[in-house]
């Protein structure tokens, strides 16, 4: 199938965007304390859809959520009744704003998980109920690495619907999938479809100048062969020694999806919840009669960076990272996924 | 204010003259201006070392990982970082003969985009209080200032305070970070873990934000040292420092001017009982 690809400009893609907003249930990057969020918007002068990537959190809560409810439960006399909550996965249709190349491919990764074993159905409807249009990355930011993470800049399918920035203040708005292609269809986009194929080299271009503009680049297929042999390595113990365990990292990546279940109860009520957890705290493996097979920091980063560039590729063909850099933004310490993984695939193996 | 090389000069001989296991300093992250905490074992590492208005991060916060605990330690403090290893060694924590500190005069700190910290320009004790060599010129302690957003939201009405720090609660999203910078924060087992406590629970829900961040800011009252080690770990950039700072202004007017670990061997605010203390709410 063949996919449209409109142009248009600043102008036209703002008129879209409020036509966008007035007419579907949407959400975009909303500033709070200084950080973007994904929030329901009813107007686009509350968001921001080019919101910069160094101060925007992941979209991933939208579809898996930081705290869902499971169940709902209540204990009397007669016994403990169960009840269902009522928060619905299914949210009907929406549309989200200004998602980042690397967010959106967090999201692709992320389906292999949730498809497999045990299917996390509501994972998957909020995923079918819902149209991507992303930001227009043109530059990539000093911790951002997501080309060199099996980033397909000629597909580009992570997202529904790619905003592209051409020369001269032209825009290009293309269908990436099938549910993209039909909602332009249904809302068309101001401007001419399918311009030129003059279009299709200024993208080609765009793509090229976006890919040479990365600081960090690595050859992932060479670092997921090296780590693959270095589960044993000293590496890890050196290059966690500064890592203070704050968890913000797993708490904030688009891929990471490990959660813990707890209740909040009120006496004789209670909720249960699902909410995040990540694989640095110390409590992560704690087993209820007290042995904790992860007791050292440096176990716990390895096992975070083994799953991320060695057990997932192994298990579904992918690497758990897509290179958006929010955790090294984000850390206290300043500590770089990329470096730490460098610094283990390069160094000797035990012999 | 750049101490590098009197650093790497203080490290090198500690290692060579057999007085330290351990030395917590910074080193340049490679790329930009910003820099990384390091934990160095290894003498040939020293070089690495710097110290300018870029060395951001509280490494007392060091002091209670497994690298450092039981050994003998070089480290860099800062005023604020003084005080809370001051309170680390009355709260026996860490022992005075196991370490070698290295104080600085302290002239300010900058965040990621060269802007002075707020709490560095709110400063009452820019000098190492507790130190065995000093860097820089000493200038001494200076008057106590109530921190401009506390004043500011003073002025605010009461509702408009509640909707502002339901906002903080709403966007906190329970990671725990602010708690794990914090150099304070060591207990093995922290409250807000418990999981059979129903106030805390570990769900990522805005009443347990809520329950989980007034413990934390509670258990710091007149022991929070303005480090601003939590708000640089917050990912969602939450302003952390109104809860500890409003704690401190009710701690300094009330109770004889006492600010966390300024002076050596000074206990808490709240672990020392003086007749000095007010009583009026005693009917």
């Amino acid at each position: 199938m063949s996919f449209s690809t409109f142009v248009t400009d600043t102008a036209g893609l703002q008129k879209m965007f409020e036509a966008i907003i007035s007419k579907h249930e949407t959400y975009a990057p909303v500033e709070k304390f200084g950080k973007f969020d994904y929030k329901k918007v009813s107007s686009l002068k509350e968001c921001n859809p080019d919101s910069p990537i160094d101060a925007t959190m992941s979209v991933k809560p939208l579809f898996f959520p930081r705290a869902s409810k499971i169940i709902k439960y209540e204990a009397s006399s007669a016994g403990t009744s169960i009840h269902e909550t009522d928060e619905d996965p299914i949210a009907g249709k929406r549309v989200i704003l200004g998602v980042k190349h690397c967010d959106a491919r967090g999201l692709q990764v992320l389906e292999a998980v949730n498809k497999w074993d045990y299917i996390d159905s509501d994972f998957l409807k909020r995923r079918a109920n819902t149209v991507i249009f992303s930001t227009r990355c043109d530059k990539a930011d000093t911790q951002c690495f997501c080309t060199s993470l099996d980033y397909d800049v000629e597909n580009l399918d992570a997202m529904d619907v790619a905003i592209i920035n051409g020369p001269d203040g032209r825009i290009y708005l293309c269908a990436r999938t099938e549910k993209g292609e039909n909602f332009l269809t249904q809302n068309p986009a101001p401007g001419s479809r399918n311009p030129e194929p003059i279009a299709q080299e200024e993208m080609k271009k765009q793509y090229e100048t976006f890919a040479a503009s990365f600081r960090l680049k690595m050859d992932y297929k060479d670092v997921n062969e090296k780590m693959s042999k270095r589960f044993d390595s000293p590496a890890f113990e050196e290059a966690s020694r500064n890592c203070v365990s704050c968890n913000t990292c797993a708490f904030i990546c688009p891929t990471c999806h490990c959660f813990k279940i707890s209740d909040e109860k009120i006496r004789d009520t209670g909720l249960r919840y699902k909410s995040y957890d990540s694989c640095n705290n110390a409590y992560f493996t704690l087993e209820a009669g007290g042995h904790n097979p992860r007791p050292a920091k440096y176990r716990r980063w390895r096992q975070r960076s083994m799953h991320k560039f060695v057990y997932y590729k192994e298990r579904f063909g992918v690497n758990l990272c897509v290179g958006c850099g929010h955790c090294a933004i984000s850390c206290p310490v300043n500590i770089s996924i990329f470096e730490v993984v460098n610094h283990v695939a390069n160094a000797p193996v035990e012999s | 204010m750049d101490y590098s090389k009197e650093i790497r000069d203080i490290a090198a001989k500690l290692f060579a003259d057999g007085k330290i296991d351990v030395f917590v300093g910074y080193r340049m992250n490679g790329f930009d201006d910003n820099q990384v905490p390091v934990v160095i074992t290894d003498p040939k590492e020293v070089s690495t070392l710097v110290f300018t208005e870029k060395s951001v991060f509280n490494l007392t916060n060091y002091l209670k990982t497994d690298h450092t605990r039981g050994k003998r330690v070089g480290l860099i403090v800062k005023g604020c970082d003084s005080r809370s290893l001051n309170l680390l060694l009355t709260e026996s924590q860490v022992k005075r003969d196991r370490l070698y500190i290295i104080g600085i005069a302290c002239e300010g700190v900058v965040d990621d985009k060269g802007v002075k910290m707020q709490n560095c320009t709110e400063c009452i004790v820019p000098d190492a209080v507790v130190f065995d060599e000093m860097l820089g010129s000493p200038r001494g302690k200076k008057d106590y200032i109530v921190n401009a957003d506390i004043r500011a939201l003073a002025e605010k009405g009461l509702v408009e305070r509640r909707e502002y720090f339901e906002e903080i609660f709403e966007n906190c999203i329970r990671c725990n970070a602010c708690r794990h910078s914090c150099p304070l924060c060591y207990c093995a087992k922290c409250c807000i873990d418990q999981e059979t406590a129903s106030l805390y629970n570990g769900s990522n829900t805005a009443s347990s934000a809520f329950h989980a961040l007034m413990t934390w800011s509670l258990h710091l009252a007149g022991r929070c040292v303005d480090c601003r080690n939590c708000e640089k770990a917050c990912p969602s950039h939450l302003p952390l420092h109104l809860l500890h700072k409003q704690n401190e202004k009710v701690i300094f007017e009330n109770f004889q001017n006492h600010l966390a670990g300024v002076e050596e061997g000074e206990r808490g605010a709240f672990y020392k009982y003086s007749l000095k203390d007010p009583d009026d709410f005693i009917m």
